[in-house]
């Protein structure tokens, strides 16, 4: 999952996917903004068919989180 | 003049009033109401039994519609949600973030909900989730602002979603109204223009200060804390301004507009206090009732948009 997200990422933000690590923070080491975590959010959504209510944003700050997270909800690819 | 704003809303004209902090109180959401637009109460980060008790003063003076604006990153922000949802208004429009968590309950209340957007995919978004309207809030605004432009975010914004969105940010006159139909939007908010109308508490020095502002008067503080605010310049901006640039601390730049929004509005201090306004205050020339300044944008933008 990590690879695809990493371009699904790279993408979104604008950034080198090289740069891009399961540690890596998205507000701290990518630069993203809150409006980038929405645009991160709905392509996440659209790309797994997962619905992520906003409550559940805040937790979603690294990749590993996010990686988790939709392991959490049953994403297997 | 109609449209799905004033349908939605049940008002005469399409023209919604921002909720800004301090200024947007009872009696200028009431003169807005009782002049055909829509008049706002802005929550900010009041408490919600302040925000109840200016509901019920609201209600006395105007049986018009009226709405909230709750922001969302508030410390009351559940409280006050949960308050307008008791106390029944038309409409509440949120800042600050995606309001979903309060959505079903405002829904169950009968309280339409209008998001107010600074980017397309948080319009989608809101879309999904059952907003009834958007607010799409360019840069030329006063107060917390995104980065986009009301120009280019309005149309994007008005391609991605078949909910009705509201123009704002740059917004003062009948001029501004009709480029607003041109870009597709259906309504506008305006906030800069009525913070100056008679019905506004807003103090004397405040508001000769934003009647004297010029075009290149209003400055953007706090662009490196990711929580942008668009005010006046005075000393205190370029003290803020100096600081930022040589570095300091959010906490530290936090620290200094502490308390400085209220110093402006309530106290007058147009020196040491944050006078927020947009860009449109180069725009606004006349102290006006809430009612002329409506009836006068309404017929320069029908005449407009008759020639158009």
């Amino acid at each position: 999952m990590f690879e695809k997200m990493k371009e699904l990422i790279a993408e979104q933000l604008n950034c080198p996917a090289e740069e891009i690590k399961m540690e890596s923070s998205f507000k701290e080491d990518l630069g993203a903004d809150s409006l980038d975590l929405f645009e991160l959010v709905m392509s996440l959504e659209d790309t797994y068919g997962v619905e992520i209510p906003s409550e559940e944003l805040e937790q979603l700050t690294t990749v590993e989180s996010v990686v988790d997270y939709l392991k959490q909800k049953g994403v297997e690819a | 003049m109609k449209s799905e704003v004033t349908e939605l809303l049940g008002i005469k004209y399409p023209i919604i009033q921002g909720g800004m902090a301090w200024v947007a109180e009872h009696n200028l959401a009431a003169a807005v109401s009782n002049a055909g637009g829509f008049g706002i109460i802005g929550a900010a980060n009041a408490p919600a039994e302040w925000v109840r008790d200016e509901i019920r003063k609201a209600k006395e003076l105007t049986d018009k519609p009226f709405g909230v604006n709750v922001m969302l990153l508030s410390q009351h922000a559940d409280e006050v949600a949960q308050a307008v949802a008791e106390e029944g208004v038309k409409a509440v429009t949120t800042g600050a973030g995606s309001p979903e968590k309060y959505m079903k309950m405002w829904k169950e209340a009968g309280i339409l909900v209008i998001p107010v957007v600074a980017s397309v995919a948080l319009a989608r978004r809101m879309e999904r989730v059952g907003a009834d309207a958007l607010v799409a809030e360019g840069m030329e605004s006063g107060g917390h602002i995104g980065a986009q432009t009301t120009m280019t975010l309005v149309p994007q914004i008005v391609d991605a979603v078949n909910i009705p969105v509201i123009a704002a940010g740059g917004i003062a006159d009948g001029r501004g109204f009709a480029a607003a139909r041109m870009l597709g939007a259906d309504a506008v908010q305006m906030g800069t223009r009525f913070i100056v109308s008679k019905e506004s508490i807003v103090h004397e020095a405040y508001k000769e200060r934003v009647l004297k502002a010029r075009d290149i008067d209003s400055e953007v503080t706090g662009m490196s804390t990711g929580h942008p605010v668009r005010c006046l310049r005075n000393q205190m901006t370029r003290e803020y301004l100096k600081l930022e640039k040589e570095g300091a601390s959010f906490e530290e730049l936090e620290l200094m507009t502490l308390g400085t929004l209220r110093k402006a509005v309530v106290e007058g201090d147009v020196t040491r206090g944050t006078v927020m306004a947009g860009q449109s205050a180069g725009l606004v020339k006349q102290e006006q009732t809430c009612s002329e300044m409506i009836e006068e944008i309404m017929d320069q933008a029908k005449k407009l948009l008759k020639e158009a």
